[in-house]
C-alpha cells in the first residue's frame, strides 16, 4: 500500500466568526491526480490555500508525508501553484515569468537559464515564445507558462486551482488533455480543484467530492459516478432521474424501495430496449418529447402517475422512437440508486 | 492561537515597513488633523475660553456678508450656464452629426490647456480695456465704456467658458457609452431625433450630470482667480475676501471663519452627491454594445441654428487662446494695445526666457515646486493604496482611507488657512520649527490638496489588480517589497506616471493655493501671471505671462495627449 503524501488531520477554518471548514480530514497519495470537487463556496479551494500556505487553519495539522507543515512559510512548502486565471506577471516575457522564483532564490543565472529552456522545452514551449510578453499567448500556451513556473522549482505537488474555468468549451477539452499528459510525464502529486464533473471524472484518479465545508465521498471517479455515496453526490455528478414516490408504490419497484428511502437512477440506465438478467423490472412509459444530438437522442417520459423520467439512447442510424409512442421501459435493481429520506424536504 | 502562530506573526514583521507606516500617521496627524482642528481653536478659543467674537465681526462686515452672497449667486448661476455650454458642447461633437465636428471639438479642448488664473488672464487680455476684443466692439460702437468686462457678468461668461472641461471629459465619455441599439430600437418606434435625446440618450446621462453640477457649484463656490482678477470692487467673492482678510493680523479669525463657511458648504454638498451616487448609474443591459453612430438634424432650420450655435462657441473658445498665442509674438506696444502691424513680430519675449534670469526664475520655481509636489504625492498615494489593498476591510485600512480623504471635504482655501495658522510658530510635532514661508509649506500645500484625486486614480489601479499575481509571487517565494517592486508597481507604473504628469501640470499654474503659501522670493508661475493683471503692471510682466501662458498651454496639451489622446487611441 502506497503511504499518504499529504495528510489533513482535523482541520478547523474559520473567517471571523464563520466556521468554513469543520474537522476535515483527508490522505492524498504520492503520484495521484487528485481533485477536489463541488459547488461554489464549499470549501474546495479553502482547502487547496490552505495546504499551500494561503490560510492559516484554526485548528488540525497538515502533514507532507511525516512532517507538520500547518506553520511552515509559503515558499518552504514545495507546493507549486497554478491559479485560476494563471496568474502570471504581466510586465515580464515568459521566460522571465518562468525564471521569477529561482530569482527570488537567487541561484546562478546559468542554473536558471538552463532550467528555464529545459521546463520550456517539456512542457512544449518554443524558444521564440520565451521572449514573448505573456499577453502575447494563447490560453494553452498561457496555462503551460503557469505550469512551467510551478514545476521550475521542483515541488513536491503541483497545486491547480479551477485553471480550466475561464475558457471555452472546446479549449477546455483540449487543454484537460495536455494536463492529464504532463502530469504523467512529470509523475508529480497533482491536486486539482474543479466545480466541473466532468473534468473531474476524467482527469482524476480519486475525487473528494465537497459539500458546504465537508467531505460528502472520497473515492475512484468510477465509485463517485455509481456508487454515490451520499444523496447530494448522486446530484451533483452526472444527469440523474429521481423515481417519483408514487411511481413507485404503484410499480414493481415497490418490492425493492423500502418506505422512507429517495430513489435515483441514473438517465442512461433507463433503457428503452430489453436487457437481460433477472432483477430486471419492466415499466409502462409515453414518449412525450425527444432531443436529437446526433450521437444520440435524449428522450423524456411520462411515466404513470404522470411523473416523467430522462433517459438517453445511442442512435444507431435507424429511426428512433417518436413522440407520442407508448413503450416499455427496463430497469436493473442494482443500478437503482437509494437514500434516507433528509429533512430536506424528500 | 498557539504559540507556533505567534512566533509566526510577530517573525513576519517587517520592521521597515513599521517605519513608513509610522511616517504615514505622522503625515496624516501633523498635516491633515492637526491644521485643521487648529483652525476651529483659532476662530473660537480667544485667551483660552470659548469665544464667538469671529461670528459676530462677520455678521457686522458688510465685505464679508456680501462676498458670501455674491459667492452664493455665482455658483448657482454656474450651474446652470455651464450645465448648458458643457451639454451643447458635447452633444455637438459627440451626439449630432455637425460638418468640422473636429474643428469644433480642437476649439473646445482648449479649456484643458489652461486652468485658473492663466484662464483669468488670458480672457482679461482679450476682453479688457485694451483687448483685441474690446477694440472691436469699439469701432463698431464708439461710445461704449472700454472698461466693460468687469463684474458679475465677466466672472460669469469667463468661469463658465472655462469650467467645461469636466462636462468635455466625463460626460463626454459617459455619451459615448451610451448603447446605440436603445437610440435604433426608439427610432424604429417612430421617435424623432430630439425626443431620443431627451427621453432616451439625457436621463442615461443623468447621474454624470449632476455629479458634474455640483463639482461646478463647488468651483463657483470657491473660486479665486476669475473674481480676482474681473470681478472688480461690486462683485467679490468668499475665496479672494479670505485671501485680503488672511493678510491682516487683527481679521485673520475672520479669514479662518469664511474658509470654515466654504468647507461646511463643501462637506454638505459633497454628501448630497454621494447619496446620490449610491443609488447607482443605469447600468445597460445589453449584452452586446454598439458604438454611438453620430445622429442627423433632419429638420434644416434647426441645423443651420445647431451648427452656428457650434460654431460661435468654438469663436468664444478659441479667441484667447489664439489671441495670447499670436501676441507672444509681438513686441510691447503691440501687446499693450493690441494692435498687430507686420513690424509688430518678434522673438524677443521668448529670448527672453533664456536670458533674462528674472524672466526664468518664476518657471523654474514653479517646475521645481511641481516636481516635489506630484512626485511626493504619488509616492504617498503609492504607499497609502498598497496598505489599503493589502489590508483591505480592517479598521486600519478605513482610517486610513478617511484620513486621507479630509482634503476632499476641504477647500484648498481652508486648507491653506490651516497651514499657515498652524505652523507660524514652532510646533513640536514638526521638530519645532515655523513652516510658514519656507519652501515646505508650499510643497505640502501641493501634496497635501492632490491627495484624493491621486489616491483614487492609484487605488483603482491597485484595486484592479489581480490578488492571485501577489500570492503566485509569495508562493514562489518572494518577499511582499520585492513582489511591490518587480510585480506590482511595473504593472501600476503607466497609471500613476499619467497620474503625476497631470498632477505636476495642475501645480506648474497653481494660483489658489500658492496665494497663501508662497516664500516672497520665489514667486511662482500663477503668483506672477496674476500680478501682471494688475493695472501697475510694466508692460515687460505682462510680455513674459503671454509667453509663459503659451510655454504652459503647450506642456499641458503634450501631457494631456500623451495620458488621454493616446491611451484612447491605443484601445
Amino acid at each position: 500500500m502506497v503511504s499518504a503524501l499529504i495528510t489533513f488531520k482535523d482541520i478547523q477554518i474559520h473567517f471571523g466568526s464563520f466556521h468554513a471548514i469543520k474537522n476535515f480530514n483527508l490522505e492524498i497519495k504520492e503520484g495521484e491526480f487528485f481533485t477536489f470537487l463541488g459547488p461554489s463556496g464549499c470549501g474546495k479551494t479553502t482547502i487547496l490555500r490552505t495546504l499551500a500556505g494561503f490560510i492559516s487553519p484554526s485548528g488540525g495539522n497538515i502533514f507532507l508525508k511525516d512532517k507538520d507543515i500547518t506553520h511552515v512559510p509559503i515558499e518552504k512548502r514545495g507546493i507549486g501553484m497554478v491559479f485560476q486565471n494563471y496568474a502570471l506577471f504581466p510586465t515580464m516575457t515568459v521566460y522571465e515569468n518562468i525564471a521569477f522564483g529561482m530569482k527570488v532564490k537567487k541561484a546562478a543565472r546559468s542554473a536558471i537559464d538552463a532550467d528555464v529552456r529545459d521546463i520550456a522545452r517539456k512542457v512544449d514551449l518554443k524558444e521564440e515564445q520565451l521572449f514573448k510578453k505573456v499577453s502575447e499567448l494563447s490560453g494553452g500556451q498561457q496555462q503551460r507558462v503557469a505550469i512551467a513556473r510551478a514545476l521550475v522549482l521542483k515541488p513536491s505537488i503541483l497545486a491547480l486551482d479551477e485553471p480550466l474555468s475561464n475558457l471555452d468549451a472546446k479549449l477546455r477539452v483540449q487543454l484537460r488533455n495536455e494536463l492529464k499528459e504532463l502530469q504523467k510525464q512529470f509523475g508529480i502529486t497533482t491536486i486539482y480543484v474543479t466545480h466541473d464533473q466532468e473534468e473531474a471524472l476524467t482527469l482524476s484518479d480519486r475525487i473528494a467530492v465537497f459539500n458546504s465545508g465537508n467531505l460528502e465521498q472520497v473515492g475512484t471517479p468510477y465509485e463517485i459516478y455509481n456508487h454515490s455515496r451520499t444523496e447530494f453526490v448522486c446530484n451533483f455528478i452526472g444527469d440523474i432521474n429521481k423515481i417519483d414516490p408514487e411511481l413507485i408504490e404503484s410499480s414493481p419497484l415497490k418490492a425493492h424501495v423500502p418506505p422512507g428511502k429517495v430513489a435515483y437512477i441514473r438517465n442512461e440506465k433507463v433503457n428503452l430496449t430489453p436487457i437481460p438478467g433477472d432483477d430486471v423490472v419492466r415499466l409502462k412509459a409515453k414518449i412525450v418529447d425527444r432531443e436529437y444530438y446526433g450521437l444520440y437522442s435524449k428522450y423524456v417520459l411520462e411515466m404513470g402517475g404522470g411523473s416523467r423520467m430522462k433517459t438517453i439512447e445511442k442512435e444507431n442510424g435507424q429511426i428512433g422512437f417518436e413522440v407520442g409512442t407508448e413503450t416499455d421501459v427496463y430497469i436493473r435493481l442494482a443500478d437503482i440508486m437509494q437514500y434516507d429520506r433528509t429533512e430536506r424536504g424528500n | 492561537m498557539n504559540v507556533q502562530t505567534l512566533k509566526n506573526k510577530f517573525g513576519s514583521i517587517n520592521y521597515g515597513q513599521l517605519l513608513l507606516f509610522v511616517l504615514i500617521a505622522w503625515f496624516i496627524i501633523a498635516f491633515l488633523i492637526f491644521p485643521n482642528l487648529n483652525v476651529y481653536q483659532e476662530i473660537f478659543f480667544k485667551n483660552g475660553s470659548f469665544s464667538l467674537d469671529a461670528v459676530e465681526k462677520l455678521l457686522s462686515s458688510k465685505r464679508a456678508m456680501n462676498s458670501l452672497t455674491n459667492s452664493f449667486i455665482l455658483a448657482v448661476s454656474l450651474m446652470i450656464t455651464v450645465n448648458v455650454v458643457g451639454i451643447a458642447l458635447v452633444l455637438l461633437t459627440e451626439y449630432f452629426d455637425i460638418k468640422g465636428a473636429k474643428i469644433l471639438k480642437l476649439g473646445f479642448f482648449t479649456t484643458l490647456l489652461y486652468h485658473g488664473v492663466v484662464v483669468a488672464s488670458s480672457y482679461k487680455f482679450a476682453y479688457g480695456e485694451n483687448g483685441l476684443v474690446t477694440n472691436v466692439l469699439a469701432n463698431l460702437f464708439p461710445s461704449m465704456d472700454r472698461g466693460w468686462f468687469h463684474g458679475y457678468w465677466a466672472v460669469l461668461f469667463v468661469m463658465t467658458f472655462a469650467c467645461t472641461s469636466n462636462h468635455i471629459l466625463f460626460l463626454g465619455n459617459a455619451i459615448r457609452k451610451v448603447d446605440y441599439q436603445t437610440v435604433e430600437a426608439a427610432r424604429g418606434m417612430g421617435a424623432g431625433a430630439f425626443y431620443i435625446l431627451w427621453r432616451v440618450v439625457l436621463p442615461v446621462l443623468k447621474p454624470t450630470i449632476f455629479a458634474l453640477t455640483i463639482l461646478t457649484f463647488l468651483t463657483g463656490l470657491g473660486a479665486m482667480s476669475a473674481p480676482l482678477i474681473l470681478g472688480g470692487p461690486e462683485f467679490q467673492t468668499i475665496a479672494p475676501m479670505i485671501l485680503t482678510f488672511s493678510k491682516s493680523q487683527t481679521s485673520k479669525d475672520l479669514a479662518a471663519l469664511l474658509a470654515l463657511v466654504l468647507g461646511l458648504a463643501t462637506i454638505i454638498l459633497l454628501t448630497i452627491m454621494i447619496q446620490f451616487e449610491k443609488r447607482g448609474n443605469y447600468m445597460s443591459v445589453s449584452k452586446v454594445k454598439s458604438a454611438l453612430v453620430k445622429q442627423k438634424i433632419n429638420n434644416k432650420f434647426a441645423n443651420v441654428v445647431v451648427h452656428i450655435i457650434g460654431y460661435v462657441l468654438f469663436l468664444i473658445y478659441i479667441t484667447p487662446v489664439a489671441l495670447i498665442l499670436l501676441f507672444s509674438f509681438t513686441d510691447a506696444k503691440s501687446i499693450s494695445t493690441s494692435t498687430i502691424t507686420w513690424d509688430s513680430f518678434t522673438l524677443e519675449n521668448y529670448a527672453r526666457l533664456f536670458t533674462s534670469m528674472s524672466a526664468l526664475k518664476p518657471y523654474l520655481v514653479s517646475v521645481l515646486y511641481a516636481a516635489a509636489g506630484s512626485i511626493g504625492v504619488v509616492a504617498l498615494a503609492l504607499y497609502a493604496s498598497r496598505i489599503l489593498h493589502k489590508y483591505k476591510n480592517s479598521k486600519l485600512a478605513l482610517a486610513l482611507e478617511y484620513s486621507l480623504l479630509i482634503p476632499w471635504i476641504l477647500p484648498s482655501t481652508l486648507i491653506a488657512i490651516g497651514l499657515v495658522m498652524a505652523f507660524n510658530i514652532p510646533r513640536l510635532i514638526v521638530g519645532n520649527t515655523v513652516l510658514t514661508g519656507t519652501h515646505w509649506i508650499v510643497i505640502l500645500g501641493y501634496v497635501i490638496i492632490h491627495i484624493p484625486f491621486t489616491m483614487r486614480m492609484v487605488k483603482a489601479s491597485f484595486f484592479s489588480l489581480d490578488n492571485n499575481l501577489e500570492d503566485a509571487a509569495r508562493n514562489m517565494g518572494a518577499r511582499p517589497f520585492y513582489t511591490f517592486r518587480r510585480v506590482l508597481l511595473p504593472i501600476v507604473l503607466p497609471s500613476t506616471l499619467a497620474v503625476l504628469a497631470l498632477n505636476f501640470i495642475k501645480i506648474l499654474d497653481d494660483y489658489d493655493l500658492t496665494v497663501f503659501l508662497y516664500h516672497p522670493v520665489y514667486q511662482t508661475l500663477g503668483v506672477v501671471i496674476k500680478n501682471s493683471t494688475d493695472a501697475e503692471a510694466g508692460i515687460i510682466a505682462r510680455a513674459m505671462t503671454l509667453v509663459y501662458s503659451v510655454v504652459l498651454m503647450v506642456m499641458s496639451g503634450i501631457t494631456m495627449y500623451f495620458v488621454y489622446g493616446r491611451g484612447s487611441k491605443e484601445k
